[in-house]
């Protein structure tokens, strides 16, 4: 075994992180920095996102007939993990959940247009799944499409439809046959978010992180714009979300964020003397958050060699999703401790300890954990698939 | 990045399977209490089939694989909870044996270890709840110019067996490694059992005589270089043992009816296993990191705290939600799951527990970042 990266892979994570710093432009961050285009969509962002789609990063692991790199999934992961650490609002479900799966099921002309737009950094997408009345129960959605001609008129109501105030398309759940049952009768759509029929009003979370409830009124769509087939909709859902769950998580923002609250730990003076880090009760912290990233880096790493090498098992996605998500919620608030009482201070706030990262942070590391799929169903599913458990719905 | 296994290493793994999974059984096991847990017979076979020797050079009747390989034998023994010492043997005397020892003591032990004509042993705890490792033990030039040392030894597995028994001793230089021979005079052994029923002797020394093996020069070295493998080891063991125990839950869910359905089915107790199943995958990787590291002769210090750390709360957390899953099977002595429930909490306490080693790993961490 070689657990870790090889030389090239290491050289290729340092030229990522340089081309990455130069990416990252004052005008960039300061775009960033400004509430409502934390999540991206600003000018600078789609620069940003445009010049790493020519810079070939975005395809790096991809076919060449797309225009990829044909690099392995562990290259594209140390891309991810690079500008996910960096603060860069990537957007990752567009890149390495809904594009591979367009791939695989898009007509050759929406390819062309579709996928290669991702891969050039043109196209983000927002996933429509959840309705108000269909959550975790998916299946049970009411979102209509109605064939009419060689077009599909589509009517309904979406909600948490995250980045949908600047995605370009709506990666959309649709029921397509009321008559068959449940997720039999649902197919997947790609939803120009330019439709006049398509609005959005805006949900402001804990975490200060904007989601969405998206509209969809008397839109027509090409036929084309049906992907993997009529009512073949639930076996695209659940393998999105399966490669959803594998981007969800990653090690390097939140190694970061572990590594600047040490180094301010370490340069912090206490008032009864020494410096904050030699304190046991904080060294017993960084201790817990430094042996939890340990697993969390190797769980990656795992499932990026095991998509490289195919030997990936359905229950390793929803182990990441769980233990990444629940750890991130962990490390939180072994961090904010020992910041002290500081930590409760915002952003701008003076005398905030390292300007409040933490704090809001924090508010939101809930989301993961039920986003995504929540964590108790890919507790079944491990019950299920790792341990050939007998489940009942 | 490459988490497979060589060829050489699958044949091993397979190997190992075979010959441990058939012989030992419940029955078998239960005659093994009476003599400290000790097969005999299946250790032979072990030695037969070349196991024994995986880790040891060639030129010394060995395979002259190295600790990775070694450590898939580990696993099985931990599946199979299998009354056989290969820890304190094989990794504890072994490998220190083979990577340190000089000619002398590699002919004289080695091919009876690889041949299973004789019996090694380690010794590594002076002091209770003390740094892992923490040496006590004195050694001075006795008055014929030979080694002699006083002290006292906790926990030294099978030293009623053992030809000689591998420990560490400050002379005037520093750490030294020895080898001493239990039945010496100025040795005496009281007799204890572990709580997984394995023979562990208190060994005091009293100008007892002593082989050197390692000089002061490299002894401090050659004994953290050993400590570490043992640490690695135990995690190996553990993710044989928890991984074993929670597949057991896993079916006895299946098959145990209540209210008419597998008690599987319901969620609180598939989300308990899945929660075994997250622990173990965990475990099994950061321990494979440990592993892969030191079979590179890489600094490894941390990455075996943080398995050390993992093993001990993931044997406590599998155990007992195994236990709990099966009921009254659990704790019945006629069913095996117990077993395994003993040698997660010996995995869990053996060569430093987890709250121990995290505060060890925090003041690492914290000198890094006050000399940043």
């Amino acid at each position: 075994m070689h657990i870790d990266f090889t030389t090239e892979q290491l050289e290729l994570q340092q030229r990522i992180r340089s081309y990455l710093e130069d990416l990252i432009t004052p005008a960039l961050r300061a775009e960033l920095d400004h509430a409502g285009a934390q999540e991206g969509g600003g000018p600078e962002f789609r620069k940003a996102l445009r010049k790493m789609g020519e810079d070939g990063w975005i395809a790096l692991s991809w076919p060449r007939e797309l225009g990829g790199g044909e690099a392995t999934p562990m290259e594209q992961y140390i891309f991810t993990e690079e500008v996910t650490r960096i603060g860069f609002p990537y957007p990752f479900l567009t890149t390495e959940s809904i594009g591979p799966v367009l791939a695989r099921h898009a007509p050759p002309e929406l390819q062309e247009t579709l996928v290669k737009g991702i891969l050039q950094g043109k196209l983000v997408f927002a996933i429509g799944y959840s309705e108000p009345e269909a959550g975790t129960d998916l299946a049970s959605l009411k979102t209509r499409a109605v064939r009419e001609g060689d077009e599909w008129v589509i009517n309904g109501q979406k909600i948490w439809t995250s980045l949908a105030d600047y995605a370009d398309y709506i990666w959309l759940a649709a029921r397509t046959d009321p008559d068959e049952p449940r997720h039999k009768g649902i197919s997947v759509f790609v939803v120009p978010t330019s439709d006049k029929g398509f609005s959005v009003s805006p949900i402001r979370t804990l975490g200060d992180v904007r989601t969405n409830v998206t509209y969809y009124q008397d839109i027509r769509v090409p036929a084309n714009h049906l992907i993997g087939g009529l009512n073949q909709g639930w076996k695209l859902i659940t393998g999105q979300l399966n490669r959803e769950r594998l981007s969800l998580v990653n090690h390097g923002a939140l190694n970061q964020l572990y590594e600047q609250v040490a180094r301010w730990a370490a340069e912090t003076p206490c008032a009864d003397g020494g410096r904050l880090i030699e304190k046991p009760w904080v060294q017993d912290n960084l201790a817990r958050v430094y042996s939890g990233l340990e697993a969390l880096k190797l769980v990656c790493w795992k499932q990026a060699w095991a998509m490289t090498d195919g030997s990936l098992q359905m229950a390793d996605a929803s182990v990441a999703k769980v233990y990444g998500t629940e750890f991130f919620v962990e490390a939180y608030r072994l961090l904010l401790e020992i910041t002290g009482e500081g930590g409760v201070l915002k952003a701008g706030s003076a005398g905030a300890p390292l300007d409040g990262a933490l704090e809001r942070r924090y508010r939101t590391g809930s989301i993961l954990t039920f986003g995504g799929g929540t964590n108790e169903v890919q507790r079944e599913i491990i019950a299920a698939a790792g341990l050939a458990m007998p489940r009942r719905r | 990045m490459d988490f497979s296994l060589t060829e050489e290493q699958q044949e091993v793994q397979d190997l190992a399977q075979r010959i441990l999974g058939d012989q030992v059984t419940n029955e078998s096991l239960r005659g093994q209490d009476a003599g400290g847990y000790y097969d005999e017979a299946r250790w032979r076979e072990l030695a037969e089939a070349g196991l024994l020797g995986i880790a040891i050079p060639e030129a010394h009747g060995g395979m002259g694989f190295g600790f990775e390989t070694l450590c898939l034998l580990v696993e099985q023994v931990g599946a199979t909870v299998a009354p056989v010492p290969v820890i304190p043997a094989l990794v504890g005397a072994g490998m220190v044996v083979s990577r340190f020892g000089g000619a002398g003591p590699r002919d004289q032990w080695l091919p009876g270890l690889a041949d299973g004509s004789h019996l090694l042993s380690v010794a590594t705890v002076d002091a209770q709840s003390a740094p892992v490792g923490w040496v006590d033990c004195r050694a001075e030039v006795s008055a014929s110019g030979g080694w002699q040392l006083t002290g006292t030894k906790y926990c030294v597995p099978h030293a009623d067996r053992a030809v000689r028994v591998v420990l560490a001793a400050r002379g005037p230089e520093g750490v030294q490694l020895f080898l001493v021979d239990p039945r010496a005079s100025g040795v005496s052994l009281a007799p204890g059992r572990s709580t997984a029923g394995e023979a562990q002797w208190q060994m005091a020394l009293e100008e007892a005589p002593a082989e050197e093996l390692v000089a002061a020069a490299q002894g401090e070295e050659a004994w953290r270089w050993l400590l570490e493998r043992l640490q690695a080891a135990w995690c190996m063991m553990a993710v044989g043992v928890a991984e074993k125990a929670m597949r057991m839950t896993a079916q006895y869910t299946s098959e145990r009816k209540q209210f008419g359905v597998p008690i599987a089915t319901f969620q609180a107790v598939g989300q308990r296993a899945a929660d075994c199943y997250i622990d173990v995958q965990c475990l099994r990787l950061v321990t494979q990191q440990a592993v892969a590291l030191l079979e590179q002769e890489k600094p490894a210090t941390l990455q075996v705290q943080v398995a050390k750390i993992w093993a001990g709360e993931v044997t406590h957390r599998v155990s007992q939600a195994a236990q709990h899953l099966h009921g009254g099977a659990g704790v019945d002595r006629d069913y095996p799951l117990f077993r395994y429930c003993l040698w997660c909490k010996q995995a869990e306490l053996s060569l430093g527990n987890s709250s121990q080693l995290r505060n060890e790993l925090g003041k690492v961490l914290a000198q890094h970042y006050l000399a940043a």
